[in-house]
């Protein structure tokens, strides 16, 4: 039998959970089809198994504890290692998640069985399934034969398996919570509570289009211009840093090596010389389109598209005719 | 009787503390870990007798204050013979005083008294009155007594010479004897420990500037964490430091209003090393973040006249900070593209490839090219900085001089050693250096001074032998000596790494006057030169607590008026155009090599400009 131990939040099934009940059907059908069940823990994990239980699995195990909450690695290990206990599979299957790294090394210890790390696929062989997992910074990939007794665990690299490949069941499957005895004073983590550091509010390395102004812009009046491509565009307004030291735009608009770094399909640096410090925040840029009065400025070097003129005769026409 | 008694007793009580304090500190040199190195004897010995008997260094740098040392210091060694018969006399030893040749003495010293005296109270008007900032915020009334006391001895002496024998003469006696018996408990818990001291850290200083020394990862040597951890020579330059604030006074990161002082990195030492725990943590010693703002410019060693190092310091403290992964996090990324890319802003070689393609450079062969050109990180990807290579290829082609590149390169380094991530720095250098061997390569022509001192300083301990020179040097040794007419004005930004560690300030400045420039020197130039901002890891640091130093120099530049800054140096160009952007100026920055381009007088024909052996 094969375990699929699934990540929730506060009732909320994380998508990464359709990823490892889909890497534990996979490897289901390479092991001659043994059975698969999920596991859910902690608080709101009734919810959550409510959504999980549409998938083919055999059961859908939730195990509440007020110990699991908040998330700590000794409790997690001291619950999960009695869940296994109990149902004796044969693999035991996580996603490669900040949560498991914490606590699955520890659980497999405890149990004295082997651990298989960041998997990126698996297939069979006589021997049994193997694992690859990459090694020597993503040069080499080694397949892995599990040896020692079972259960053996697996975590799977994010994106290894796609979440909509898990099959879905006929029917829910049935959710057994099962209770397990967690001792308190043995938690020897006090988590704070959690934080989130200052986010910037806009994050450009998600953008798909950037139109970004430099020193050419020469006023901070002129802004609207670059601000009605970027509308037409549907893209974001970044910056080089000149603009943002001089407050034309906040600092999280700065694309560059002590800004944002970017990799949108669209780039249209307006008025940037493309000086190294801006040039490595966009180095990832699919297409890049310049323009620039001076025909030496060092974007044209990088861009794709080269236009030297006046950007305030360019950038409205562009705009017109997009408007079309 | 009484009275030989009591001075004798004094004198003890003296000599015993005295020795006290000196055998503590001697105790804590000896404790220290590392080896004073003291090879080339003679360099070393030269250095001592120009730096500290003629005082040439402490004149050079502030020659007003520096000729009153001068004063005290020659008048003071003239005039130690005086209080040493005094002595013998006093303690009943010996009474030389009579002697014929200690009164032809005692006239002869006279005028060095004088010296002395006029010296220590120029001196005292400065620190008291004047109060220049380097000498610290604080009046230090030490130094004052102990100002007041040279004046004394010197007043006592010359009174000497009026006083008839009897109880004033005794008591003019008696107040100079105490006076020097009090200075000797003095000091070594002062900054006047440098009178010993100084000449022996200044013979104990490496050779050239800013030389720190490569780990031995065999010895399990992993840098500076905790204060057991100073080698005897950071040691011995923690009790030599003279608090004069030249250091301070010159180091670009204090002068723009940052922690970092160099002066108290050295007195924190001090400090630390007399009183306190052995085991406290090095950065702990420190302001919080001073050791992230050094440049590595080197100004404030080159500036010290007592031979403290303060680079090996700094860069060993970072050691100790990275080997733990306490460096700050704008370098995780840095550390990150070293490692898999091989150079500082992660691109990928196929841009490298391109830029080797279109501006038509060959692949070196030692067969044919008599220089490896190397490109560096700032030549292989930075568009602007790759104008500047490709008109020094120009150059060299017309000049008839052949050159050819590596088919691959990685970063020497160099932002890895200054930042002490000395492990990557030395991955690097042997597979660099293994590149070189196996390409046959003997002579190495660079644009830019970082992988200059890089090859220079740090390459030599992985068996690099080959010749390295900076573009402008090799250039100014090629070129036809007649000056190109014209007349146009520009300013020169002397690189640290070329300037003060390469010490090359002439080459650039002598190729400008031949493209026909009239150079418009800014105030800080030369050996002298204000950092840009980008050394030591800081050109990847943009946020800048204080004003940014780019911003700083660019106005100095600025203020000579002219409108064109001369640069020798990518990480420098890279500084002040963002400073002339951010300042929205008119002034314009631009590499020596693309200044070059088009302004030089036409070659002569190649074979002539070039003859055999002519670097």
């Amino acid at each position: 039998m094969i375990l699929a131990i699934a990540e929730q939040h506060d009732g909320v099934l994380s998508g990464v959970s359709w990823e490892t009940v889909a890497g534990a059907q996979h490897l289901s059908a390479v092991a001659g089809g043994m059975p698969v069940k999920a596991v859910l823990l902690g608080p709101g994990c009734a919810d959550a198994a409510g959504q999980l239980a549409q998938a083919a699995v055999g059961e859908v195990v939730t195990v509440e504890h007020a110990a699991l909450a908040p998330y700590t690695p000794d409790a997690f290990t001291a619950a999960l290692e009695q869940v296994v206990t109990a149902l004796a599979p044969a693999f035991v299957v996580l996603p490669h998640t900040y949560q498991t790294r914490d606590f699955v090394p520890k659980l497999a210890a405890r149990l004295d069985r082997p651990l298989v790390t960041d998997v990126v696929s698996l297939k069979g062989s006589d021997r049994g399934p193997l694992f690859t997992r990459l090694v020597f910074q993503g040069k080499i990939a080694a397949d892995v034969l599990p040896e020692a007794a079972s259960p053996c665990f697996v975590t799977l690299q994010a994106g290894a398996f796609r979440a909509d490949a898990a099959a879905r069941g006929m029917a829910a499957a049935p959710v057994r919570p099962v209770q397990v005895s967690i001792d308190p004073g043995a938690v020897r983590q006090r988590p704070e509570p959690p934080f989130r550091e200052a986010k910037e509010a806009v994050d450009l390395s998600k953008a798909e289009r950037i139109v970004a102004v430099g020193r050419g812009l020469g006023k901070p009046e002129h802004l609207p211009i670059a601000q009605r491509l970027a509308a037409l565009l549907g893209a974001e307004i970044g910056a080089s840093r000149p603009i943002c030291d001089a407050g034309w735009l906040p600092l999280e608009r700065q694309v560059g090596s002590s800004g944002q770094t970017v990799a949108p399909a669209l780039y249209v640096a307006l008025g940037i010389s493309g000086a190294i410090q801006h040039a490595v925040g966009m180095k990832g840029a699919k297409v890049i389109v310049a323009v620039n009065k001076d025909a030496d400025a060092p974007i044209f070097e990088i861009a794709d598209y080269g236009i030297v003129g006046d950007l305030f005769e360019i950038v409205p026409a562009f705009a017109a005719e997009l408007e079309k | 009787m009484l009275e030989a008694w009591a001075f004798r007793i004094l004198f003890l009580v003296s000599v015993g503390v005295f020795g006290a304090e000196i055998a503590k500190r001697v105790r804590l040199v000896r404790r220290a870990p590392g080896r004073l190195s003291a090879g080339g004897v003679l360099a070393r010995l030269w250095r001592t007798l120009v730096e500290v008997a003629a005082q040439s260094k402490v004149i050079r740098e502030r020659p007003l204050a520096g000729v009153m040392h001068a004063f005290v210091f020659w008048g003071f060694v003239a005039f130690s013979g005086f209080s040493a018969v005094q002595f013998l006399k006093g303690l009943g030893l010996a009474d030389l005083t009579g002697a014929r040749w200690f009164h032809l003495y005692s006239l002869a010293v006279v005028p060095f008294a004088v010296a002395v005296l006029v010296g220590i109270l120029a001196l005292l008007v400065r620190r008291v009155v004047l109060r220049p900032a380097g000498l610290g915020t604080a009046l230090s009334v030490e130094s004052v007594v102990i100002g007041l006391f040279i004046a004394t001895l010197m007043v006592t002496f010359l009174l000497d010479f009026r006083l008839e024998a009897g109880p004033a003469a005794r008591v003019n006696w008696w107040v100079h004897a105490l006076v020097i018996l009090v200075f000797l408990v003095l000091i070594p818990n002062s900054k006047h420990l440098h009178l010993l001291v100084s000449p022996v850290t200044i013979f104990l200083a490496a050779p050239a500037l800013g030389t720190v020394r490569n780990l031995d990862f065999e010895k399990e040597e992993v840098g500076l964490e905790e204060v057991k951890d100073l080698e005897r020579k950071q040691v011995l330059d923690a009790f030599t430091c003279v608090e004069c604030g030249r250091c301070q006074d010159h180091c670009p990161a204090y002068g723009t209003g940052k922690v970092l002082n160099p002066k108290s990195l050295v007195l924190g030492n001090e400090e630390a090393l007399l009183c306190g725990s052995r085991d406290r943590r090095l950065a702990d010693v420190y302001e919080a973040g001073a050791l992230w703002q050094c440049t590595t410019c080197g100004a404030c060693e080159s500036q010290c006249p007592v031979g403290v190092e303060h680079l090996p310091l700094v860069i060993g403290a970072r050691r100790g900070l990275v080997s733990n992964g306490e460096a700050p996090e704008y370098l995780a990324a840095v550390y990150n593209n070293l490692e898999r890319r091989g150079n500082i802003w992660g691109f990928t070689s196929e841009q490298r490839d391109k830029f080797i393609a279109a501006s038509g450079f060959e692949i070196f062969d030692q067969a044919r090219h008599e220089h490896l050109l190397w490109l560096g990180c700032a030549g292989s990807f930075d568009a602007d900085f790759q104008k500047a290579l490709r008109s020094l290829g120009q150059i060299l082609r017309s000049r008839g001089v052949t050159f050819g590149v590596l088919a691959r390169e990685r970063c020497t380094g160099d932002p890895a050693k200054r930042t002490g991530n000395e492990f990557l720095f030395q991955e690097l250098a042997a597979a660099n250096v293994e590149d070189f061997k196996r390409a046959g390569v003997r002579r190495i022509l660079t644009a830019c001074p970082h992988c200059l001192k890089a090859f220079v300083h740090d390459y030599r301990a992985f068996g690099f032998e080959g010749e390295v020179a900076h573009a402008a040097s090799l250039l100014a040794g090629l070129l036809e000596k007649a000056p190109a007419p014209g007349g146009e004005v520009v300013t020169v930004h002397d690189s640290c790494y070329l300037a003060r560690y390469a010490g090359e300030t002439e080459a650039p400045r002598e190729l400008l006057r031949r493209a026909g420039a009239t150079i418009r020197e800014p105030a800080r130039r030369k050996a002298r030169t204000f950092c840009c901002g980008a050394g030591g890891g800081l050109l990847f640091e943009e946020r800048e607590e204080g004003t940014r130093i780019s911003e700083a120099r660019f106005e100095q530049l600025q203020a000579t008026g002219a409108p064109t800054i001369i640069t020798s140096c990518p990480f420098c160009a890279v500084m002040l155009k963002g400073a002339q952007a951010s300042a929205n100026a008119e002034t314009q920055v631009i590499d020596l090599m693309s200044y070059l381009a088009g302004r030089l007088p036409s070659a002569p024909a190649p074979a002539a400009a070039a003859p055999a052996g002519s670097t």
